[in-house]
Formats: structure tokens, sequence, C-alpha cells
């Protein structure tokens, strides 16, 4: 299923990315002049179709489930580059964004390595019996010299 | 163990689990000089013992030399201490103490937390010199375990090891051709991970706030400013070329935005937050379960 997400969406998350692309990529010995073309022009999306898998969405929802991309682009001091973004929608909610660089020099490939990376609204737990590791990063285990006072403190308490 | 038939060295140090994964089991030798490096860096720095190094400086203001590793720790927290405005610091330790966190393991808050003293006027640290105008308690605990694993990777390396897993209980040094899928711990429930990195030939480290913790809202990740625990973000995972570093990235993360850290160290980076959302750099991207 091949449904266009509104393009104000678009615009409006491709335009917000974009600014803050330009902005990381400003060297700082840059005058402001120079990046300003950049914000005024970031949000200029190009035809690219979304393409959606989603289901439709039930009741009132206001776009349909599924993961949508498309790429902006900007002048940059280097000349025009393109980012790609991808979001997920679900129930009207942005559920995961990725960002997608495919700069043209290495500069701009630099800023935007930096700029790549994403947010997940909520993170989803999976238990660690099931899944095929053998080490796990997290919270170091403490001694047992804290763990019995831990023990004592939470015996008092009681 | 991270692959089928490697050898495993677990022991207890500085407070926590060690494990050791080779293909090969380590020599005798190997092993006492690794246990040995585990002691002498507790001797050094450890703020839990009076008789290191570091302790006689909380009892009277002067001078200690260090050992040659003291460069790269004071570096390393130099910098982020410029890069936090103060909120990541060596000196944390009174602060820890003032709400229980001490050497007895009181763990009940003695006063209001208290932030610690500035740097500046207070520590004169240059390499393997520091020097402190007045009573401290030092406290390296934010890149300490860290720097020791890469220093038993240093020993393992010296002796010929050229494939280990240096494991210190979550902090984690990798070398070699065999690459280990690490999961990342649940920051509220450690039977569950929320994603999985391949670890090839650099160090991972996290910090999170839930374990050492000792009663409502009292935990060891303090804000350098304050005194006080911090509350917006419950866990960190960085990579990085050492140990050192991503461990003090780690807790830096806790204190301020990944950007300003970006412009000095190289390194990946996920946050997750009070409210459970996270944020990542390009390596994390895709390795979080949804």
């Amino acid at each position: 299923m091949t449904t266009p997400l509104r393009k104000s969406l678009y615009v409006g998350f491709a335009g917000l990315s974009i600014i803050g692309t330009a902005a990381a990529c400003a060297p700082k010995a840059e005058s402001p002049a120079v990046e300003t073309p950049a914000t005024q022009n970031g949000g200029q999306v190009s035809t690219t179709s979304p393409s959606s898998q989603g289901s439709a969405a039930s009741g009132a929802s206001s776009y349909k489930d599924g993961t949508y991309s498309a790429d902006g682009t900007y002048t940059s001091p280097n000349g025009q580059e393109t980012v790609g973004v991808e979001l997920t929608l679900a129930a009207d909610k942005v559920t995961a964004v990725n960002i997608t660089t495919h700069p043209s020099n290495p500069n701009t490939k630099k800023f935007q390595g930096e700029f790549a990376g994403g947010i997940a609204a909520q993170i989803v737990g999976k238990d660690i019996d099931e899944l095929n590791v053998s080490k796990v990063a997290g919270s170091s285990l403490t001694s047992g010299g804290f763990n019995d006072a831990v023990q004592q403190i939470k015996s008092q308490a009681k | 163990m991270p692959h089928p038939g490697w050898s495993l060295f677990g022991f207890e140090g500085i407070g926590t689990q060690w494990e050791i994964s080779t293909p090969d089991a380590l020599a005798a030798g190997v092993r006492n000089q690794l246990l040995g490096t585990v002691s002498a860096y507790d001797e050094v720095w450890s703020r839990f013992r009076p008789d290191s190094l570091v302790s006689s400086l909380s009892r009277s203001p002067g001078r200690i030399t260090l050992p040659d590793h003291a460069c790269g720790l004071q570096r390393v927290y130099s910098a982020l201490y410029r890069l936090s405005g103060g909120r990541m610091t060596p000196l944390i330790g009174s602060s820890l103490e003032r709400l229980g966190y001490d050497a007895g393991y009181a763990l009940a808050t003695s006063g209001s937390p208290q932030a610690p003293p500035q740097w500046e006027g207070t520590l004169e640290w240059t390499g393997r010199e520091l020097m402190v105008t007045k009573p401290v308690v030092l406290d390296v605990g934010a890149a300490g375990k860290g720097q020791l694993v890469d220093l038993l990777g240093e020993v393992l390396r010296a002796s010929g090891h050229t494939d280990f897993l240096v494991d210190g209980s979550g902090d984690m040094l990798h070398a070699g051709t065999h690459p280990v899928v690490v999961a990342l711990e649940h920051p509220y429930n450690p039977k569950q991970a929320i994603g999985t990195v391949e670890l090839a030939n650099s160090a991972l480290c996290a910090s999170a706030s839930n374990r050492r913790a000792w009663g409502d809202g009292l935990h060891h990740v303090l804000d350098g400013a304050t005194g006080r625990p911090i509350q917006t973000t419950v866990a960190t995972w960085t990579m990085a070329a050492s140990a050192l570093e991503a461990d003090a990235l780690a807790t830096a993360l806790f204190m301020m935005e990944p950007g300003p850290l970006e412009d000095e160290f190289e390194f990946s980076w996920l946050k997750v937050s009070s409210a459970g959302a996270a944020t990542y750099s390009a390596v994390f991207e895709g390795r979080l379960f949804s």
C-alpha cells in the first residue's frame, strides 16, 4: 500500500532535521550568513514516494501506520547535500526515526555522520534468557559488602 | 563465555566481578599479573580503604605521586570537568559520602546533598603529580573501572594474547577476530535487554543508576554542581577505542548532552531517559528492540 503522507508532516519533519544538520555542519569560523540559506532552503523535499507497508489505521487516526521515507536537500557551504529521513508512524505517533546520509564530500560526511543516529520514543525489553548472548552491559554488579548493607537496610525498614 | 570453548578467568576486584575470556586458558603467571594489576590499582585509588594512596588526602592536604596511568585519567577528567562545567568531577567523593555511599557502607544520608569543592583552588593534578590544598575525598569511580579494563588488556597483549574479552561487570574491552554480541541491560529490569550490539576491537561501557542505589532517589551518579543524584537519565552506553574514555563518557552523558563531547572524543553513545526514551548515535542505529 502506498499512501502519501501528508506533505506538511514531511516538510515539517525534514525541515527540522535539516536545520539541525545545517547547524551541526556550520564550521565555527564561518559567519552565520553562510548557513542562513541552508536554513531557509531547509525542507526542500524531493519527490521520493513514501514506502508504506502499514495497515490501515482504525478510528480517528490522522495518519496511516507505516514506515515513510523522504530525501531532503539543503545547501551547505560545500554545495548541495542530501539527507534521507525515514520515520515509522503508529497510531499517529512517531515511533522510530532514521536519518540516512549520502553526502557528496568528506567534510559533509563527517558532519552528517555526527548527526546521524536517532531516537526511540520508548525502549522495549526482551528477556535476556531468550537472546543468544553471553555478555550483558548495564549497571555494574556490586560487591558483597554493598549488597549486604542494602539488605540490612531493607530488613531494618520492615 | 563469549564463545564456545573459550576459557574464562573470573575474580572479584575493586568492588565488582571480573571475567576475562580467552581462546586458551591463561597461564598462572599471567593470572597473577592480572590480579596484581587489580590490587595495585585498588591500593592507589580506592576511597573505600584507609590505606590507599588517595585516602591519605582525605585526612590532610598534601601531594601524592601516582603511577604512570594517572596521566590518562587526568587528561580525561580534566576534559570532562571543563566540558561539563564542573558537573563531572573527581572531587565528588565527599558528596557520595554525604549521601551514605562511604567506606563503611553506611547507606544513610548524613545531611542534605552537598556539592563537592571546585577543582580550581582545591586540586592541582598534572600527570602523575596530584596536590590538594585541603582534605578531599577523591573518587575516580566514573572512569577508574574502565581504565583498569584497559590495563588488564595491556597485560594480556604483553603476554602475547591477541584475542580476548575483558569484562569488568559490564565495562568491556574486546580484541581479536571474534566479535562478541553484548546485550544492553534494561535499566528498569535487569532480566531484560533493550537491544544488542556487536563488539569488535573496541571498548563498550555502561553506566546505570539502578543497581548502586540504596534508598529513595539515592544512587551513585551524582551531579557535581549540586551533589544530588541525577534523575533525568537512567542509563547510558558508550563505545570508544579505550574503556577509560568509554567509561568516563558514559558517566558524562548523565550530566550533559552528547554534542560537546563529540567535538573532543571519538565515541558512540546511547542514552535512556527516566521516561524510557532513547537517543543514540549512528552505531546504535537499528540495535534497539522495537
